[in-house]
């Protein structure tokens, strides 16, 4: 009896399973390169077919550069399938500091919108072309409405969506949508350098990297420092694994009924 | 074959009179000099003695019925621009003549009208109608055409080659002469072209310029006249009339994507393409809307560019009907036929499935919103970057990768208060947006001075408190930022320190 319920529920996980991948084959996924960092997602790298959001620790919620460089370098492996396009209202990304990354600007396309719909609207018009290996968004917190729209888009040709949550210079910060369906969330910070070999200027940039949710997978943080193009597939070096006491999830309190 | 209208008097005033037979003499006035003077009449200020030139109190005083308005030679202007084109319905090379006439260059066309006399009657008769008095005559030369349509009878038509015998009888200032040769000719007794005509060459150019002898030429097509079209003439263009005029959005967004069918088709037979797209709608009353749809590579599609035409139709609005749609297309190349794919994803190369979204961005957005950044040759950082068109060639530079540079570039520069070494260290510590950073490690100076070569950059632009030197700073949180010094300790005034930039 026992044996014949566990295969019961197995079928029945298979079942489940089906459905929620619909007619979609598995998706490629963009690994780091690290399994520390790679354990956390379910397919063992942040999947294609799906969207992320990405937000500033402190002032880069505003500057929105440590969090574009991070998104650069993270891109890099995917420019060689296709055109990346970044949306933005602001024109301050500068091409020769994401080529400083070996992020090829020339397969760059970027885009001026005139308000927060418009850039949504961009993304996925970009996200569902086939020839567009990334779109990258600038924006703040879009509803559920928008965010599945996105991922809709995603999933059409295996696109890789990012969306840079930026607050206006001196604006209030938007209150947070509860609920996303971006498949997972980061939070990206500057992270202090030690002194490079020759102790003369600065070395290779860190991050300070949290992963704080992602679907089916766990939290995590790390110090990530770039890599140069020639040192492998891989853009991120781990430095170090941070604990994530401040980001682990919640255990839902234990609720009486009755 | 060129055709001329001449128009008169000016449109200009906002509310013409109606021409009506109980209306006023109408003139127009402008300031000349000190003196309020007639610009322009009308007949019936003409009936009654008046003439442009004469000053307005003396008008007044002839005609104390006189109406009057003041002259605005830039509405005027504007007028004819939109007569201009207009006019385009006619023939597609239209150029503006001085301030009031119009030169159509007809070739090829007239038979769309069933001949040469149909069309001036036609054309004439719709300025007519709007209230336009105009004179219209077709000739071989757009010398013989203005002369025929100033000083010839109205609706006159010079069989070709015969702009001779139709320009002989008609007097000297129909040849458009300088001033001083016009005053001089009929003291010498000479009024009449014909007389002209006659004349030995060689005198003639002598005692009254070459500009003379030239305009004879230009008249009898001796010598060709270039006329400056409006828009740049073109093959490139194909009309479609309706029998009833239409109105329904369907409707429009159907004859748009018939037009754009039939350019296409000639483009496709011709082994061409072209970038750029217009759709003319013109309207019973005249008034054109012209829709726009560009392509970031050569095309020929008909069915993606009335995508592209389709959602900007809401802009046209029909009013009593659209009877004509003009076709237009403009930046016209060679372009190889491609072999129609069976599969449409299999290998679609990434410019065939990129220049859609491109076009579809650009059409909404704008052009200047949608660009790639290449290297520009240059060491002023914010312009060593030059924006193209995403799927332009690549370009050959390279930015310097040993001099590293922001992920974001500020648009201005913002002042901070740092304290720093004398002379040239770096900052030790500095506040930008009331927040204090404390710098642990830097690296620099690179410096950067101004482009002293370049055209608008003054002396003083170049001197040493212009002078950049940045360095890369790290603050204790791991910040990354761009700041720079300008000017140079020791100089008259102090140097003061920016934040360019940040890097990640």
């Amino acid at each position: 009896m026992a044996g014949s319920r566990e295969a019961r529920l197995a079928a029945l996980r298979g079942q489940i399973a089906a459905i929620q991948a619909g007619t979609r084959t598995p998706t490629p996924v963009l690994p780091f390169g690290d399994a520390a960092i790679d354990g956390c997602f379910p397919g063992g790298g942040m999947p294609l077919g799906g969207w992320h959001e990405v937000t500033g620790a402190g002032l880069e919620d505003e500057t929105g550069a440590a969090t574009a460089a991070f998104v650069s370098l993270l891109l890099r492996p995917l420019v060689k399938t296709g055109a990346i396009v970044w949306v933005a209202r602001r024109s301050d990304l500068f091409a020769p500091g994401l080529a400083g990354f070996g992020f090829p600007a020339e397969r760059l396309i970027q885009v001026r919108t005139r308000d927060e719909a418009e850039t949504l609207s961009v993304l996925e018009d970009a996200l569902s072309t086939q020839g567009v290996a990334a779109a990258v968004g600038e924006a703040e917190a879009p509803d559920l409405t928008a965010g599945r729209r996105l991922q809709l888009a995603c999933e059409k040709r295996g696109g890789f969506g990012v969306l840079l949550h930026r607050r206006p210079y001196g604006g209030a910060r938007k209150a947070a949508v509860s609920g996303s369906a971006a498949f997972s969330r980061w939070r990206i910070g500057p992270s202090p350098t030690p002194p490079p070999p020759d102790d003369i200027g600065l070395g290779p940039p860190r991050w300070r990297v949290e992963l704080e949710r992602c679907r089916g997978g766990r939290a995590g943080a790390w110090i990530l420092e770039a890599q140069e193009a020639g040192h492998g597939p891989h853009p991120f070096r781990l430095v170090s694994q941070l604990a994530v006491h401040d980001v682990a999830p919640t255990q839902p309190g234990l609720r009486r009924v009755g | 074959m060129a055709g001329s209208a001449g128009l008169r008097p000016p449109s200009a005033a906002p509310t013409p009179p109606p021409l009506g037979g109980g209306s006023p003499p109408f003139a127009l006035l402008a300031t000349e000099g000190g003196a309020r003077r007639l610009a322009a009449v009308d007949e019936r200020a003409r009936a009654q003695g008046l003439s442009a030139g004469q000053k307005a109190a003396d008008a007044m005083a002839l005609v104390p019925s006189l109406v009057t308005f003041d002259h605005d030679p830039a509405a005027d202007r504007a007028a004819l621009e939109a007569l201009c084109d207009w006019c385009v319905r006619f023939s597609p090379a239209v150029a503006i003549d001085a301030t009031d006439g119009l030169f159509l260059d007809i070739t090829g066309t007239d038979h769309l009208w069933g001949g040469e006399d149909q069309m001036l009657v036609d054309l004439v008769a719709r300025l007519a109608r709007w209230g336009v008095p105009a004179r219209a005559a077709i000739a071989d030369t757009p010398g013989a055409a203005w002369a025929m349509a100033r000083y010839g009878d109205d609706l006159a038509i010079a069989p070709p080659g015969q702009q001779r015998a139709a320009i002989e009888s008609l007097p000297v200032a129909a040849l458009r002469l300088e001033d001083a040769a016009e005053a001089q000719l009929p003291r010498l007794g000479l009024h009449r072209v014909g007389q002209l005509l006659a004349l030995p060459r060689a005198q003639l150019a002598k005692r009254f310029g070459l500009a003379t002898t030239q305009r004879l030429d230009h008249a009898l097509g001796v010598a060709s006249e270039a006329l400056t079209f409006r828009r740049p003439a073109t093959p490139w263009c194909d009309r479609l009339a309706f029998f009833e005029p239409i109105s329904a959005p369907e409707d429009l967004a159907r004859v748009a994507g018939d037009a754009l069918a039939l350019i296409c088709q000639r483009l496709e037979a011709e082994g061409r393409g072209a970038k750029r797209f217009e759709v003319v709608f013109h309207r019973l009353d005249g008034k054109a809307y012209p829709v726009r749809a560009g392509l970031a590579r050569l095309g020929r599609d008909a069915r993606r560019l009335t995508k592209l035409i389709t959602p900007k139709l809401d802009k046209v609005d029909p009013g009593f009907g659209i009877e004509v749609v003009t076709v237009h297309a403009w930046a016209v190349e060679p372009l190889a036929a491609a072999q129609e794919r069976f599969d449409a994803d299999a290998d679609a190369t990434l410019d065939e499935t990129l220049a859609p979204l491109i076009d579809r961005l650009v059409n909404r957005l704008g052009e200047n919103r949608v660009w790639r950044a290449d290297p520009y040759q240059s060491h002023v950082p914010e312009r060593s970057v030059v924006r193209n068109a995403p799927l332009d060639p690549p370009v050959a530079a390279k930015w310097d990768p040993d001099r590293p540079r922001p992920v974001r570039l500020f648009k201005r520069p913002e002042a901070i208060t740092a304290i720093a070494k004398l002379p040239d260290d770096p900052p030790m510590q500095f506040t930008w947006r009331g927040r204090a950073h404390r710098v642990r490690r830097a690296e620099g100076p690179e410096r950067i001075g101004q482009e002293w070569w370049r055209a608008g950059v003054g002396e003083t632009d170049t001197g040493p408190d212009k002078i950049r030197d940045y360095y890369r700073v790290e603050d204790d949180a791991g910040g990354r930022f761009w700041i720079y010094r300008q000017g140079l300790f020791g100089g008259e005034d102090a140097p003061k320190w920016w934040i360019h930039g940040v890097f990640g």
